[in-house]
């Protein structure tokens, strides 16, 4: 256990140099790389001159790079950073779009989870089967698929066909807040209908973001349980005779381990890829506020979306490496 | 009696192109071909495990095609992709989109009725024509990003992974700043930063804005807008290539340690001579099957960020673009975003495909199995006649 406490104290500490590195990045996407930083964060071509040097005086242009570098750290740490588009501090934007993003990241994950696990585990057991070969070309049409494609698609057949789905606003939230994310929120206080409401809002939306990664967890899941079906323990307890189910649950207990790590690494992947799909179904979350704040050329809220990505990204990884460490007791570290 | 077993027309064709190859190699070094005898074979047989493997060959079809539309597409479109034309229907109503198939006038004056197979957008455009324009732009940026963005992540690597010790540091931290953000995020930043200065540094360049305008097939009108179109070229390299850093890098750790790198050491071979013609070419395998996936990424991202409305800006011809464009008639105009997209699908599917089944092909085993079958056949055939 002594290890496992070094191991999680070592694994936090190199957080720590990613982040600097994160802010570094975004320091250089916002200061450096643009041709006038004043000009592009007031409004670019179209900004008036006093407009830029209004800009210039309060997100500090005119000063040497370090003050620069060390006013963005403060406001990304003190969300001082305003939004010139709405006027509000850019986390406070952000987390009010951050619930959205959240859901329907949680919403896909569960889809993920539903149709993934299940085809890879039949698709192991009847290994080189037509089953099997199915779920592999579904892998490939997963990660093939272009995420807007998909969603236009199911949005032509389930929304102008059928009807099944909602396109217009977002539900509200429970009054009761415990989660913070809205339908669980619904579901956990007893609010039947607008759980009803979130879902009819945010299934499809949730699937098309889910497709990709179903296909490629399918995958895995077949292949890291056929691999421990073929370790020696499984022999063991097939000359022993044990029932076949009961071995499969030896085997799927030491196949879990690698898939809740690619679980965790895919989660993080769904995050990111929230920009398209908030666009194709119109929905206010954070990628959405992130296209709309580049098409403005409101820098500060890039600097802080991008920055939130990264972290959230960042993060969970660090929860993966962890929890990888924590349930495998083999992990030497 | 050696050709007494069947060879389908493939398996011919294969030998053909390994034959034609050697000898061309031999014009250059002479007696290559007769010196390479093993090499040659192997290519042969790794042709023979490409036929053998519907999938990949199916793959190889989409890829191809890809890439003679992608180099003769602007030739084979019937319109050029700044031609609008005014639609008329019979009637002389004015069209703002003409359904596939549907038929309407399109000269006002001379009455010529035409048709556009697929459909137009809302200038007017043939989508057709469009969807072969829109092929030049999606290969040259697929094929840029990846020789540029991959052979700087396999040096990185390289070097990273040969040296070790402090260079390693400094370059694998780098790497993880740059894989600390999802990637479509970071090419999303970038894309929308990059366009002014790059657009600077084309104005100021007249030669380079020349090339580039002939590499997309571009009008001179279109120069002010390469500015958006390069940035997410280079948005892409930037977030491309760290994974290949971290891929050979590790790749190289394991390679360095084996005894024939070790002998190359103790002659003294040059560091460079070791990485890149000693263990180069022995973990070039795998990386070879990402770069054919990566491909199909590269196209798939590259589709997404015009969808969001970065890069490419109108009349340039792209197909995230039309679907972005396009969106805003939906599902009214439903052509033009299902057969763009469908475009999309299927070139990222060829690559995706011949990628699966390149990692079979160059896995050594399934190369043994089927010179054993070729033999085996053989000599059956041998025993017959």
């Amino acid at each position: 256990m002594a290890d496992l406490k070094k191991f999680l104290i070592r694994r936090i500490l190199t957080f720590i140099p990613t982040i600097v590195g994160v802010t570094i990045i975004v320091f250089l996407i916002a200061y450096v790389i643009p041709a006038d930083p004043a000009k592009a964060w007031a409004g670019g071509e179209k900004a008036s001159p006093e407009a830029v040097e209004r800009i210039k005086e309060r997100y500090h242009l005119n000063e040497p790079w370090y003050d620069q570098y060390w006013f963005l750290i403060k406001g990304l740490a003190t969300n001082t950073l305003i939004d010139p588009r709405t006027s509000n501090p850019v986390f406070d934007d952000i987390r009010d779009r951050f619930p959205v993003t959240f859901q329907l990241a949680i919403i896909a994950f569960t889809f993920m989870i539903l149709i993934g696990i299940p085809l890879g585990l039949i698709s192991a057991l009847k290994r080189n089967t037509w089953i099997d070969t199915l779920v592999r070309i579904f892998a490939l049409i997963g990660v093939s698929t272009p995420v807007f494609w998909l969603g236009y698609l199911l949005l032509f057949v389930f929304f102008v066909k059928f009807r099944i789905t909602n396109l217009a606003g977002v539900p509200p939230a429970p009054s009761v807040q415990i989660t913070h994310v809205p339908i669980i929120d619904a579901l956990l206080t007893g609010k039947f209908t607008l759980f009803k409401q979130h879902l009819a809002r945010f299934w499809l939306p949730g699937f098309v973001l889910g497709f990709m990664g179903t296909g490629v967890l399918a995958r895995f899941v077949r292949n890291s349980f056929l691999e421990a079906l073929s370790g020696d323990y499984i022999q063991f307890l097939k000359a022993k005779g044990v029932p076949k189910l009961r071995m499969y649950r030896h085997a799927l207990k030491n196949a879990l381990v690698p898939i809740v790590t690619v679980l965790g690494l895919q989660f993080g992947g769904l995050l990111a890829g929230t920009p398209i799909t908030e666009t194709v179904f119109a929905l206010p979350g954070m990628g959405r506020y992130a296209i709309l704040s580049i098409q403005n050329l409101d820098f500060p809220a890039v600097v802080a979306i991008t920055f939130i990505y990264a972290i959230i990204y960042v993060t969970a990884n660090l929860v993966v490496d962890i929890l990888y460490a924590v349930i495998d007791p083999r992990v030497r570290y | 009696m050696q050709e007494e077993y069947k060879k389908s027309i493939l398996d011919k064709l294969a030998d053909k192109i390994v034959y034609g190859l050697g000898s061309f190699i031999s014009l250059f070094k002479k007696g290559w071909k007769e010196r390479n005898k093993s090499k040659m074979e192997e290519w042969r047989l790794m042709l023979y495990a490409l036929n053998r493997s519907p999938p990949a060959l199916i793959g190889l079809f989409f890829v191809i095609l890809f890439i003679l539309v992608g180099i003769f597409g602007p030739r084979l479109a019937h319109w050029r992709y700044n031609f609008f034309p005014m639609l008329y229907t019979k009637s002389y109503d004015k069209i703002i989109l003409a359904p596939p198939g549907s038929k309407f006038v399109l000269d006002y004056y001379n009455n010529t009725v035409i048709t556009f197979p697929l459909g137009s957008d809302h200038y007017g455009r043939d989508l057709l024509s469009l969807i072969f324009s829109g092929a030049r732009t999606s290969f040259v940026i697929s094929i840029i990003v990846i020789s540029l963005g991959v052979p700087l992540g396999i040096i990185l690597g390289l070097i990273a992974g040969y040296y070790g010790g402090k260079v390693d540091e400094l370059i694998m931290r780098i790497t993880d700043m740059f894989l600390a953000f999802p990637a479509l995020i970071l090419a999303i930043a970038l894309s929308a930063v990059l366009p002014e200065r790059i657009q600077n540094f084309i104005s100021a360049h007249e030669a380079v804005q020349k090339f580039v305008l002939w590499l997309f097939a571009l009008d001179v009108r279109e120069a002010g807008n390469l500015g958006r179109l390069l940035a997410v070229i280079l948005a892409m390299i930037i977030v491309w290539w760290p994974a290949y850093a971290r891929i050979t890098r590790g790749s190289t750790l394991t390679e360095k340690e084996k005894l024939y790198i070790e002998a190359a050491r103790a002659i003294g071979l040059p560091a460079r001579t070791i990485m890149f013609k000693h263990i180069l070419p022995n973990i070039i395998g795998p990386i070879l099957v990402y770069i054919t996936l990566d491909f199909g990424g590269v196209i798939l991202m590259e589709a997404g960020l015009s969808f969001l409305g970065l890069g490419a800006t109108p009349p340039i011809a792209d197909w995230g673009r039309i679907v972005y464009d396009g969106a805003q008639y939906f599902p009214k105009a439903w052509w033009l975003v299902f057969y763009p997209g469908l475009v999309v699908m299927l070139v990222a599917l060829g690559w995706n495909l011949l990628g699966d089944g390149l990692r079979d092909i160059l896995d050594p085993k399934t190369r043994r199995s089927i010179e054993f079958k070729v033999k085996k056949s053989k000599k059956e055939g041998e025993a017959n006649a």
